[in-house]
C-alpha cells in the first residue's frame, strides 16, 4: 500500500490566496514521515486534505490535483487536544467508539479493544475516566483509539504540544511502539527534537509548496533547509551546527552519544584530562600547568614553528572571549543582590476537593531578572502564578509586592504591577483587529501610548500586515505572540508566560526571547512556566523547581545544573549542553550552545599546540 | 463550579445501576411531584430522597445544587405566599387587614395555610429538579446513550444528548478560565458597579462563543475521523444488564410510590 499526492493546489475560497501549491509527494508504508514548516505554511490544510476533511467537511475550496490512493485505505487522525476528539466517559468507552462506528461484531471490538490496550502498554488505564487522565496518558488513548480502528495510515497534528516532560516520554515510547509494529505514520509538528530518533521520512513546506522530500540523514545534513523551515531541532544537532562553523570536517551528530564521541575527538583525550584536572584542586592544577609551562617553553625554544605560534595566538584569543563570556555568565547568574520585587511567602493552597495544590511555598522574584518555573503538570506551576496575580486567594500565606501585601485587590488592579498571560490565547483575544488586540492592556490600564509604537512593534514582529485582520484568524502561534506583545503596553512590572512557546516554530520562538530579553532590559521581572528545557535554561537567570505542590529549589541555572539528583526525581532531563558540559569536566556548566562551542573551541585550540608538543618532544 | 452539572464518579449503590432503570425513577418522579401536591406526600418523598442520597454518596452535591437553586425556590415560595395573601383561607391567622384601592376594597389575609402552600410548591419544584440531577450525578454521557440505544432511541438523538453532558462541564470551565484570563490582563469583573460588570461580561462571550464555535468544529472533525454514520448500523462493546440492585431498588420505589399516592389521597388539601 502506497499513499501518493500529485500535482495538489488548494484555497478556501474562488477568491483566497492558494494555501498549497502543486504539492507533490509519497507516504511510505510502514515509515515514519514528518511533515514540517513554518507557522502557516499550509500544513494544517494538508492534514485536512490527506484526511478527507476536504472536500467532505470542507466542499467549498478549490482542489486541483490528485490523490492516489486505494478506496478502501483508511486515515485517521490523531489531534493535538485529544479532549476536543474523545469521545466517551470511561477509556475502554473512548477506545471504542471509532470501531463501534465501524459496525464490527461485539467480539471483535473486545479483540480490537485488548490489542490497542496491550500494545501500547495502557492496560492499567482501562478502568479509567478519560477526565482524571493525564495529559500524556490522555493522548496515548487518543492514540489508542484511532489505532484500534487499524487505519493504514495515522496522522498525528503536533501530538505533544500540550503535554510535560513525562507526557512527551510516554508518546515517544508508544511512537517507537508503533514503529516496531510498522505502523506507516505521519507526524505533523515543527519540533523536531522529540521525535527526531524516531522520524526516517521528512517532507518540508514552505508557503504551500514542497520544499523539501527525503530521507532524515538528508534532511539533518541540509541545514540551510532545516533553518528555512524554521524547524525546532534536537539541542546535538544545534551544537553540531556551531561547532561544524568552526570545525570544518567535524563528523555529524545527532544523539548525546555520538556528541560525546565525535567532541572527544575533537578536543582530545588530553583536553579532557586537562578539562577534569581544571575541576580538580588547585595545587595540581598549578602544578600541572607549570609543568605544561616549562613543556611550552622548552617547545617554543626548541621548535619555535611559526604555526605554532599563530595557534598559541588563537587560542589566547579564544581563552579571552572565553573569560569574558564566563564573566557575564557569573554576572548573569550571580546570587541575586537585586531588589526583589514580588514574593511569595507560607502559601498554601488546598482546594475545595481537598487537594493540596501548594504546600508551604516561599518564591522570591528580584526585579530585572527572568524566573523560569519547572515541573511535572500538577507540580503547582499554574497555580502559583494565579496565587501571585490575585486569581486565587491562598489557604494560607501571603503575597507582597514591592513589600505591600496584594489582599484585597481585585485581579485587574493587581494586573497593573503583575499581568499573567494564559497559555492559551483564545481565551484572551476578543478585539476586532490585530491592532486593537496589540493595545488592549494600555486601554485597560489607561495607559498612554501612539498608533506609531503600536506599529513599529507590528512591524518589528513580522504583523504590520495584518494589523486589520481579525486576531482569531491567526497562526496559533502568531496569536501566542500578539498577546505576549501587549504587555509591552501594559505598566506591569513583573510579566507572567505561562508556556509561552505553544504553537510556536522557531522564528517566533527566536522572536520570543526577544521580547523576554527586551522585557529584562526594561527592568521587568519576567516568570517564564515552560516545559522546553534548553529553553528555560538559555533565558532564565534563576529557575525555581516545584514537584507536587512544594518547592524544592529555587536558584541560579548554573546551580540547578548541578542538581542532578533532583531533575531526576522531578524525571526531567537536563539540557544535552549541560550534559556534555559535566561530561567534559566544564567548571563552569554551559546552559546554551553558544557558550558551550565557545568552552569547546578554547579546549580545542588548547589542545592543538599541545598535540604538537607531544609530537615535538 | 468545577462539579456542577456533571457525573461525579462514586463507587455506590446508586452508580451501579442499569441507567434504564434511573430513567425510569426520574420519569416517575417527574409525574408523582407534578401531580402530588400534599405536604405530608411530598415530605415522605424527600425522605425517600434523601436516602438514595446518600446511599449514592451525593448528598453534598444536592447540598450544590439547592444552592445553586435557592433563589429560584424562594421566587416560588414568596410568588405563592403573595397570591396567597390576597385570598382568605381556613386556618389559623399571622396577619389580617382591610384596605382599599382606589376605592377597591381589598383584604390581605396572611394565614399559615399560605406558608404551607408556599413550602409545597417550592418542594415540588425542588424534588422535580433533584429527580434529574440525581440521574445526572449518577449516570455518565457514555452510560445515558448507551441506556437510550437500549431503548430504541435514534443513535443520532442518544448521541446528541449524551454530548451536551459531555460538553456542558467543559464550557463552564472555558467560561471560568476566559473570565481569568481577562481579568488577568486588566479587564475589571470583581470592583465595578453592576452596569460595568454586566457589559465586561458581555466582552468575555466573545471568546466563549469563539471557543464553543471552535469546540464544535473539533467535535465535528473527530465525528469524521472516527466515522461516525447515523446512517450505519453501529454496534457496542459494552452491553447493560440489569442486576439483582435494579430489582431491589424497583420494588423500594413502587412501595415509595405506592405511599406516595396514598398519603396523597389521604391527606391533600385543596390548594
Amino acid at each position: 500500500m502506497s499513499f501518493s499526492i500529485s500535482n495538489i493546489s488548494y484555497k478556501y475560497g474562488p477568491e483566497q490566496e492558494l494555501v498549497l501549491k502543486n504539492a507533490s509527494f509519497e507516504i511510505m508504508p510502514g515509515q515514519v514521515t514528518a511533515i514540517v514548516g513554518p507557522s502557516g505554511c499550509g500544513k494544517s490544510t494538508l492534514v485536512s486534505i490527506l484526511s478527507g476533511v476536504i472536500p467532505e467537511l470542507m466542499p467549498n475550496g478549490v482542489f486541483e490535483g490528485s490523490l492516489e490512493v486505494a478506496e478502501d485505505v483508511l486515515i485517521s487522525v490523531v489531534s493535538q487536544s485529544p479532549e476536543n476528539q474523545l469521545f466517551g466517559y470511561g477509556v475502554e468507552d473512548a477506545i471504542s467508539f471509532g470501531i463501534e462506528n465501524m459496525g464490527l461484531p461485539n467480539e471483535e471490538i473486545v479483540e480490537r479493544v485488548e490489542y490497542v490496550l496491550d500494545l501500547l502498554n495502557i492496560q492499567h488505564l482501562r478502568k479509567r475516566s478519560v477526565a482524571t487522565l493525564s495529559g500524556g496518558q490522555r493522548q496515548a488513548v487518543c492514540i489508542a483509539s484511532v489505532l484500534a480502528m487499524r487505519p493504514d495510515i495515522l496522522i498525528m497534528d503536533e501530538p505533544v504540544s500540550s503535554l510535560d516532560p513525562n507526557g512527551k516520554k510516554m508518546i515517544q515510547s508508544v511512537l517507537s511502539l508503533l514503529k516496531e509494529s510498522g505502523q506507516t505514520t505521519v507526524i505533523v509538528d515543527n519540533n523536531l527534537d522529540w521525535f527526531a530518533d524516531i522520524v526516517e521520512h521528512v517532507i518540508g513546506l514552505i508557503d504551500g509548496e514542497v520544499v523539501f522530500d527525503g530521507g532524515k540523514d538528508v534532511f539533518f545534513n541540509d541545514f540551510a533547509i532545516q533553518e528555512r523551515l524554521c524547524v525546532t531541532i534536537p539541542q546535538e544537532v544545534e551544537i553540531y551546527l556551531e561547532l561544524a562553523k568552526r570545525f570544518p570536517g567535524l563528523n555529524k551528530f545527532y544523539s548525546l552519544s555520538e556528541a560525546k564521541r565525535e567532541i572527544t575527538k575533537l578536543i582530545g583525550p588530553a583536553a579532557l584530562d586537562l578539562a577534569i584536572c581544571q575541576t580538580a584542586e588547585s595545587a595540581v592544577a598549578k602544578q600541572a600547568e607549570s609543568a605544561v609551562a616549562k613543556q611550552a617553553e622548552s617547545a617554543v625554544a626548541m621548535q619555535a614553528e611559526s604555526a605554532v605560534a599563530k595557534q598559541a595566538e588563537s587560542a589566547v584569543a579564544e581563552q579571552a572571549e572565553s573569560a569574558v563570556a564566563k564573566q557575564t555568565e557569573s554576572a548573569v547568574t550571580k546570587p541575586d543582590e537585586s531588589e526583589e520585587i514580588l514574593t511569595a511567602r507560607g502559601i498554601c493552597k488546598t482546594f475545595a476537593d481537598g487537594f493540596h495544590a501548594l504546600i508551604n511555598v516561599d518564591a522570591g522574584f528580584a526585579k530585572g531578572k527572568v524566573i523560569s518555573m519547572l515541573g511535572q503538570n500538577g507540580s503547582g506551576k499554574t497555580t502559583l502564578v494565579k496565587h501571585l496575580n490575585g486569581l486565587y486567594r491562598a489557604s494560607k500565606g501571603k503575597i507582597f509586592y514591592r513589600g505591600q501585601e496584594t489582599t484585597g485587590k481585585s485581579v485587574a488592579q493587581i494586573s497593573k504591577d503583575i499581568i499573567l498571560v494564559f497559555q492559551n490565547p483564545e481565551l484572551m483575544l476578543f478585539e476586532e483587529t490585530v491592532l486593537r488586540e496589540l493595545t488592549f492592556c494600555a486601554r485597560a490600564q489607561n495607559n498612554e501610548f501612539t498608533e506609531e509604537t503600536a506599529l513599529a512593534v507590528l512591524e518589528q514582529y513580522g504583523l504590520l500586515a495584518q494589523r486589520d485582520e481579525f486576531p482569531v484568524n491567526l497562526s496559533m502561534g502568531k496569536k501566542h505572540l500578539l498577546t505576549i506583545l501587549s504587555v509591552l503596553f501594559s505598566s506591569a512590572e513583573v510579566i507572567i508566560l505561562d508556556e509561552p512557546t505553544l504553537g510556536m516554530d522557531l522564528h517566533l520562538k527566536s522572536q520570543l526571547i526577544d521580547i523576554i530579553r527586551q522585557l529584562k532590559d526594561r527592568g521587568k521581572t519576567v516568570i517564564v512556566i515552560s516545559h522546553e528545557i534548553p529553553l528555560v535554561f538559555r533565558i532564565s537567570d534563576e529557575i525555581l523547581v516545584l514537584n507536587e505542590g512544594v518547592r524544592l529549589i529555587q536558584d541560579t541555572r548554573q546551580v540547578l545544573a548541578n542538581c542532578d539528583e533532583l531533575f531526576a526525581r522531578i524525571s526531567i532531563s537536563l539540557p544535552p549542553v549541560v550534559l556534555l558540559s559535566k561530561y567534559f569536566g566544564f567548571a563552569s556548566l554551559c546552559c546554551d550552545v553558544d557558550s558551550f562551542v565557545r568552552e569547546i573551541a578554547v579546549r580545542s585550540t588548547a589542545e592543538i599546540p599541545a598535540a604538537g608538543l607531544a609530537g615535538g618532544i | 463550579m468545577g462539579d456542577f452539572l456533571q457525573y461525579v464518579e462514586v463507587d455506590s449503590f446508586l452508580h451501579k445501576l442499569d441507567p434504564r432503570t434511573k430513567f425510569v425513577f426520574f420519569i416517575v418522579m417527574s409525574v408523582l411531584t407534578s401531580f402530588v401536591k400534599s405536604g405530608a406526600a411530598l415530605l415522605f418523598l424527600f425522605v425517600i430522597f434523601l436516602a438514595v442520597w446518600l446511599t449514592g454518596h451525593v448528598g453534598k452535591y444536592i447540598l450544590v445544587l439547592a444552592n445553586k437553586v435557592k433563589v429560584l425556590l424562594l421566587f416560588i415560595f414568596l410568588l405563592w405566599l403573595v397570591l396567597g395573601a390576597f385570598r382568605i383561607n381556613e386556618g389559623p391567622v399571622i396577619c389580617r387587614t382591610a384596605f382599599t384601592v382606589f376605592q377597591h376594597p381589598f383584604t390581605f389575609s396572611l394565614e399559615w395555610f399560605d406558608l404551607y402552600k408556599g413550602c409545597v410548591f417550592s418542594m415540588r419544584i425542588f424534588l422535580m429538579i433533584s429527580a434529574f440531577y440525581t440521574v445526572v450525578l449518577s449516570t455518565n454521557f457514555s452510560q445515558i446513550i448507551l441506556g437510550l440505544r437500549s431503548w430504541r432511541v435514534p443513535y443520532a438523538l442518544a448521541f446528541g444528548i449524551g454530548l451536551v453532558f459531555q460538553i456542558i462541564p467543559i464550557i463552564v470551565k472555558e467560561f471560568s478560565t476566559i473570565m481569568e484570563a481577562q481579568s488577568s490582563r486588566g479587564l475589571e469583573v470583581e470592583q465595578c458597579g453592576a452596569l460595568a460588570k454586566m457589559k465586561n461580561y458581555v466582552i468575555v462571550s466573545l471568546p466563549l462563543m469563539f471557543r464553543v464555535l471552535g469546540k464544535g468544529h473539533s467535535i465535528s472533525l473527530a465525528m469524521h475521523y472516527y466515522k461516525l454514520d447515523f446512517k450505519v448500523r453501529r454496534t457496542s462493546y459494552k452491553v447493560i444488564r440489569t442486576t439483582y440492585r435494579d430489582a431491589v431498588f424497583s420494588v423500594v420505589f413502587i412501595l415509595a410510590t405506592v405511599v406516595t399516592v396514598f398519603l396523597q389521597v389521604r391527606f391533600y388539601i385543596p390548594l
